[in-house]
C-alpha cells in the first residue's frame, strides 16, 4: 500500500478503529488533485522551458550565423589588405626588413632585393638577422663583420632603442638606417639610398667652407684653421699669418671687367697655392684680399721668403684675355703666438701690417711692428670723423681770385675746401681728400662743393667765373654730367662760369667712360681746365687727347722760375705752346712783384697767388671785389 | 536537559506538564496567528512558567514529531542543568533597517561563553539577509546563528513575534544559549533543482527584483504560473524559488523566495537581496527529492551527537512554507524522512517558515536561505 494512502488511513481512522470513508475519500481525492496539480505544473513549466531553450538556440543560431559571416567579411578585408599592403610594401622606395622577437627573418620587401643585390633564396623568412646580413656579406653590400653588426643591432633593439645612422656600402652609396622596435620585442628596420642626398649635404658643407670662385678655404674655414694652428704654435714653432693685398685689383676690375677680375683672383690663387706647402693655409677672406697661414716657423727669414716668393710669381704676367697683367701683392705679416693668441686678433694685427705696406707703396711686405696700431688707429679716428663731417656741416669753401693779366680784372674764384675738424682745427684737402677718395666720401663732398660752388658764383658779377676741382672718382660716377647740369640750374648759373679742373691723373687713366664724361661736360658748356699742368710725365701729349679750355701751370715752376734759366725756358715754352693752340693759361702760386712781371712777360694769361690775395671765406668776395674794383678805376 | 512537550487547542487550552516550575528556563512555541495573538495567550504561559523566558512565532503549520499541525499551538519547555539562555527583542521598523536590528540583538546577545543563537524573526516586513548578516557580524562569525522568519501560511498578510511579551508584529526575538555544556548545531539543505536557462538580474532594489534579462520580472513568473496560478500569487510564486549565483564567484549561491508581489509596478519582492549582475535560474522541487533533503539536514548535525548526551535532546526544524503548498499532502514525508535521521529519541519541534536561518550548505556561514529546510539540534552534554 502506498504510505500516503497508508498515512490517510490511519488519520480517518477513530479510536474504535471504526474508518471515515467520508473523511478518507476527501484526503485521497485531495491527494489525486495535488499530484495532477503538480503533474500540470511540470508539464507547463517543461514546455516553456522548452520554449525558451528553443528559442535561446535560435538566438544563438542566428548569432552564430551573423558572427561566421562578420568573419567571413573581416577575412575578405584582410585579404584586401594584405594585397594593399604587399603593393605598398613592395612600392616603397626604401627597404623594409622585419625581423621578430628572435630575431628572424619575418617580412622583406622587395626594394631589399634591389638595393643589396641579394639573389633568389638569399633572403628566407626565419633566417637569423646575422644570416641576413653575412648574405649581404657576400653580395658585396655590407662594410664591416656581419656578426659584430647583428650583435650591436640586438643589443640596441633589446635595450628599446628606436635608432638612426647611416650606412656607407662597398660600392660607395649612402644608406640611412631606421630601427625601430615592435610590440612583440622584435623590428622594423628601414633602408633608404641617401647617396645624393648626402653628397650634396657634403657640398653644402663643402661651400660654407669655401671660396666659391677660387675653391680656397673662405673666412668660415680659415678662422677654424687657424685657431687650431695657433692652439699649436709656440715660441720655436710659430705660425706666420701673410694678410695679402692685390694693389691693381680695382684697377683692372675697372678697365678690364669682373671677368677678368675675376680671372685674376683665380690666377693669384693657384699662384699662391703652388708657393706654399700643403700644410700652410691659403684662404680668400673675399675681394682681393688673401691669407697664407704658415705653420712651424722656426724663424722670421722663412716667412720673409715666403712673402718675396709669393710677391715675385705674382709679378710674373697672367694671361687674361688677351692682357698680359702682372699683380702688385701687398702683405701684411703677424706671427703668433707673439703677436696674437687668437685667430682674429693675429688677423687684425696682420691688417695692420698690410696697411703699413700698402702705405709705404705697391708690391712690399711688411711685419707688425711696434706703433703700426697706433698709426693704423689714427687714420681710423680721422676716418671716422670724416664720415660725419658732412652731414655736421663741418666743410667750407673759401674763394682764391684769378686775375686777368691784360686788364687787372677778376675773371675767376677757385673753390678751395676746408675742413674744420671740431678740436683740430682748419684743415686742407691734402691732410683729407686722398682718404675720402679711398673711402668713397669724395662723391658726395664733391657734390657739395659743386653746388655750393654754383650758388656762391650766381651771386657775383657776370664776368667772375668759379673754378671747382674734381677728383677722377667724381668723373668716373655714373651721372655725374646729369649732376652739373642739376648744380648749374638749381644755382641759375650759366654753364660757361663753371670751370671743372681736373689733374692729369685723370687721363693717366686713359678711361672711355672719363673721356666721354669730359666731352659731355663740354657740350653743356662747362669749362674744362687742366691743374697742375707739367708735373706728370706726358702733360704735352694729353693736351692733344682732350680739348682743353684752360691749363693751369703747376705753382713749382713759378717758385723754380726764380732759382735758374731752365724753369724759366720750360715756363716760356708750356706758356708759349697755350698761346699757339689758343688756351687760357693761369699762373698759379705768383707771389712775388718779379714773378708777376716773369710771367706776365711770358704770355701767360692770368695769374693765381697771393700777390693778389689768398683765399678768401664767401662774405669776404664782395668786400675783396669792391675794393679790387675800386682800386682799378683809381688806377685807370 | 529536560524537554517537556506542550500545546494549546482553542476547545481544551493549555497542556502543559510540569508547569509552575521555576526550573524551565525556556518555552519555544509556534502557532497560527489568530490562535497566538491575543495578548491572553503571553500572560497564560508567563503564569504557567514565571521565571522562563518565552519565544515564539506565527507560522505556516506547526511540526511536531512525525506531525504537522494547523489548529494546534506547540511547543516545549526546557529546562537545563548546566546552561543558561537569554532572550533580546528589538524592533524592525522597516525592512532598511534590519541589519541594524541585527547588530542590536546580537550586540545584546554576545558573550565570551555565547553556544549558538537560535531567532524568530517579523516574516514579512524584513530584509533577512541583512538582519543574519548584522546579528552575526556581532556575536563573531564563529557562533551558529539558526532559526527562521515567522509565517502567515499562504496569507502573507502579518506575522507576529512573541518574545518575553505578547505576540506583536515588526519584532525580531532571539534567545542565546550560553555555557560549556551546551550543544548547538544545525544543517541545512534545499532539494530544489535548477531548470531552464540563467538569467541575469539586470534591475533590483535590495531584495525587490524588477527585471530580469532586461523584462519585468513578474511577467516571467506569470508566464511560468499560467492561470490557474495566477490567482494565487504571491503564494503561488513559491512553486518556483529563484536560484541567485554571484557571477564572479559561483559558491555564493542561494535560494531566494517571493514574499509580495506588485501588480502595478511589476515587481516582486523577495525574503533578501538580489543583487544586479547576479544570476537568478527558475528552480523546481520533486516531492522525493524535498524530502530526501529534510533527511540530508538531520544528518548534517549529526557531529553534535557524537558524545552521550545528559538529559533530553531536541531538534527544532526550520522549512519553509513553499515546500509545503508544493507538496501538499506528501509533506509529512520531509518530517518522517527528518526523523529517520535523527536518533529516535531527540525531540522534534518546528515549523514552515516565510524564511530560513541556516549555515551556508557550503561556506558553514549563517544566512538567509529560502525553499530550505533547517535542522538545530540542542542538548546538554
Amino acid at each position: 500500500m502506498h504510505k500516503l494512502l497508508q498515512r490517510q488511513l490511519e488519520r480517518c481512522a477513530g479510536p474504535d478503529g471504526q474508518l471515515d470513508t467520508e473523511a478518507l475519500f476527501a484526503l485521497v481525492s485531495t491527494a489525486y488533485e495535488q499530484s495532477e496539480r503538480d503533474r500540470r505544473r511540470t508539464d507547463r513549466s517543461i514546455g516553456l522551458m522548452v520554449e525558451e531553450l528553443d528559442e535561446l538556440n535560435r538566438n544563438l543560431e542566428a548569432q552564430v550565423d551573423h558572427r561566421t559571416l562578420a568573419l567571413r567579411q573581416r577575412e575578405a578585408e584582410l585579404e584586401r589588405q594584405n594585397i594593399r599592403f604587399d603593393a605598398a610594401l613592395n612600392n616603397m622606395s626604401q627597404s623594409l626588413v622585419m625581423y621578430d622577437r628572435d630575431a628572424r627573418l619575418v617580412v622583406f620587401n622587395r626594394r631589399t632585393i634591389e638595393m643589396f643585390g641579394f639573389l633568389a633564396g638569399d633572403l628566407k623568412p626565419g633566417m637569423h638577422i646575422s644570416e641576413v646580413l653575412a648574405a649581404r656579406s657576400r653580395r658585396g653590400t655590407l662594410n664591416g663583420d656581419p656578426h659584430e653588426l647583428a650583435e650591436s643591432i640586438l643589443a640596441r633593439v633589446s635595450a628599446g632603442q628606436t635608432y638612426r645612422s647611416t650606412q656607407e656600402l662597398p660600392d660607395g652609396r649612402a644608406v640611412a638606417l631606421l630601427v625601430s622596435p615592435t610590440r612583440e620585442g622584435g623590428w622594423v628596420t628601414t633602408h633608404e639610398d641617401v647617396t645624393e642626398r648626402v653628397a650634396a649635404e657634403r657640398k653644402i658643407a663643402h661651400m660654407a667652407r669655401h671660396d666659391a670662385l677660387t675653391g680656397l678655404p673662405n673666412r668660415v674655414l680659415l678662422l677654424d684653421r687657424l685657431d687650431e694652428a695657433i692652439s699649436a704654435a709656440s715660441e720655436e714653432s710659430r705660425v706666420a699669418l701673410l694678410f695679402i693685398d692685390l694693389d691693381n685689383f680695382k684697377a683692372i676690375n675697372d678697365t678690364l671687367g669682373h671677368q677678368s677680375g675675376d680671372e685674376l683672383l683665380i690666377g693669384v690663387s693657384r699662384r699662391l697655392r703652388q708657393c706654399t706647402r700643403d700644410s700652410d693655409i691659403v684662404a680668400r677672406l673675399g675681394g682681393d684680399e688673401f691669407v697664407i697661414v704658415q705653420r712651424g716657423v722656426a724663424c722670421r727669414d722663412e716667412t720673409e721668403q715666403l712673402a718675396l716668393r709669393v710677391g715675385g710669381i705674382a709679378r710674373e704676367p697672367l694671361q687674361i684675355n688677351g692682357h698680359a697683367i702682372s699683380s702688385e701683392l701687398s702683405i701684411g705679416i703677424a706671427f703668433a703666438p707673439s703677436d696674437g693668441t687668437d685667430a682674429s686678433m693675429l688677423l687684425k694685427n696682420a691688417d695692420i701690417a698690410l696697411y703699413r705696406a700698402k702705405a709705404d707703396g705697391r708690391g712690399l711686405h711688411r711685419f707688425l711692428e711696434t706703433g703700426m696700431g697706433t698709426r693704423l688707429k689714427a687714420r681710423r679716428d680721422v676716418e671716422l670723423s670724416l664720415r660725419t663731417a658732412l652731414e655736421h656741416g663741418e666743410f667750407e669753401l673759401n674763394y682764391q681770385p684769378i686775375v686777368s693779366i691784360e686788364d687787372g680784372t677778376v675773371s675767376a674764384f677757385e673753390a678751395l675746401l676746408r675742413w674744420n675738424r671740431p678740436g683740430r682745427g682748419r684743415i686742407g684737402p691734402a691732410e683729407f681728400v686722398p682718404l675720402a677718395e679711398e673711402i668713397g666720401l669724395i662723391v658726395p663732398i664733391g657734390g657739395w662743393v659743386l653746388q655750393t660752388a654754383c650758388r656762391a658764383a650766381a651771386r657775383w658779377p657776370g664776368h667772375v667765373n668759379v673754378a671747382v676741382n674734381l677728383s677722377p672718382i667724381q668723373l668716373r660716377q655714373p651721372g655725374f654730367v646729369n649732376a652739373v647740369s642739376a648744380a648749374l640750374q638749381e644755382a641759375g648759373l650759366e654753364p660757361h662760369r663753371l670751370h671743372l679742373e681736373i689733374t692729369e691723373s685723370v687721363l693717366l687713366e686713359n678711361n672711355d667712360i672719363t673721356l666721354q664724361a669730359l666731352h659731355a661736360l663740354r657740350r653743356l658748356g662747362v669749362w674744362i681746365c687742366m691743374d697742375d699742368f707739367g708735373t706728370g710725365y706726358s702733360s704735352l701729349s694729353y693736351l692733344r687727347s682732350f680739348p682743353f679750355d684752360k691749363i693751369k701751370i703747376d705753382r713749382s715752376f713759378i717758385h723754380n722760375a726764380d732759382s735758374g734759366d731752365e724753369a724759366v725756358a720750360i715756363l716760356s715754352a708750356m706758356a708759349g705752346l697755350a698761346k699757339t693752340l689758343r688756351i687760357t693759361t693761369i699762373a698759379e702760386g705768383v707771389e712775388t712783384d718779379a714773378q708777376r712781371t716773369l710771367v706776365t712777360s711770358l704770355g701767360c694769361t692770368e695769374i693765381q697767388g697771393f700777390i693778389y690775395s689768398p683765399g678768401l671765406p664767401e662774405d669776404g668776395v664782395d668786400d675783396w671785389l669792391r675794393r679790387r674794383t675800386g682800386r682799378l678805376a683809381i688806377a685807370s | 536537559m529536560f524537554v517537556d512537550d506542550l500545546s494549546w487547542r482553542a476547545a481544551d487550552g493549555w497542556s502543559a506538564p510540569n508547569a509552575s516550575s521555576r526550573d524551565v528556563a525556556l518555552v519555544l512555541c509556534f502557532g497560527d496567528r489568530e490562535a497566538l495573538a491575543p495578548s491572553a495567550r503571553f500572560d497564560e504561559l508567563r503564569s504557567l512558567y514565571p521565571a522562563a523566558h518565552i519565544l515564539g512565532c506565527s507560522t505556516g503549520g506547526q511540526i511536531r514529531g512525525n506531525e504537522i499541525v494547523d489548529d494546534e499551538i506547540v511547543g516545549v519547555a526546557l529546562t537545563f542543568a548546566k546552561t543558561t539562555v537569554r532572550v533580546a527583542r528589538a524592533p524592525v521598523a522597516h525592512p532598511s533597517r534590519s541589519r541594524q536590528t541585527g547588530i542590536d540583538i546580537g550586540e545584546a546577545l554576545a558573550g565570551d561563553d555565547l553556544v549558538g543563537v537560535f531567532v524568530l524573526s517579523e516574516g514579512l516586513g524584513v530584509n533577512g539577509s541583512e538582519l543574519v548578516a548584522g546579528l552575526s557580524g556581532a556575536v563573531g562569525s564563529a557562533i551558529p546563528v539558526t532559526g527562521g522568519l515567522a509565517g502567515d501560511g499562504e496569507h502573507f498578510h502579518e506575522t507576529i513575534v512573541l518574545a518575553d511579551g505578547p505576540a506583536e508584529s515588526g519584532i525580531v526575538g532571539a534567545v542565546g544559549f550560553y555555557g560549556a555544556h551546551v550543544r548547538f548545531v544545525s544543517a541545512t539543505a534545499g532539494g530544489w533543482a535548477p531548470f531552464g536557462p540563467r538569467r541575469a538580474i539586470t534591475r533590483s532594489d535590495g531584495n525587490v527584483l524588477h527585471e530580469l534579462d532586461g523584462k519585468p520580472a513578474l511577467d516571467l513568473y506569470a508566464r511560468y504560473l499560467g492561470e490557474e496560478d495566477i490567482a494565487g500569487l504571491p503564494g503561488t510564486a513559491l512553486h518556483f524559488p529563484l536560484l541567485v549565483r554571484d557571477r564572479e564567484n559561483l559558491d555564493r549561491e542561494v535560494v531566494r523566495t517571493v514574499l509580495a508581489i506588485d501588480h502595478d509596478e511589476r515587481t516582486m519582492t523577495f525574503a533578501g537581496d538580489m543583487p544586479v549582475g547576479w544570476t537568478a535560474q527558475l528552480m523546481r522541487g520533486s516531492f522525493d527529492r524535498l524530502a530526501a533533503s529534510a533527511g540530508r539536514a538531520a544528518r548534517g548535525t549529526s557531529p553534535g551527537q557524537a558524545e552521550a548526551p545528559t538529559g533530553d535532546r531536541i531538534a527544532l526544524l526550520v522549512s519553509c512554507i513553499g515546500r509545503r503548498l508544493l507538496m501538499g499532502e506528501h509533506i509529512v514525508d520531509e518530517v518522517e524522512a527528518a526523523g529517520r535521521a535523527l536518533a529516535p529519541d531527540v525531540r522534534r519541534l518546528g515549523y514552515y517558515s516565510n524564511g530560513e536561518i541556516g549555515p551556508h550548505e557550503i561556506t558553514g556561514k549563517p544566512e538567509l536561505h529560502n525553499q530550505s529546510i533547517i535542522v538545530t539540534t540542542v542538548h546538554e552534554a
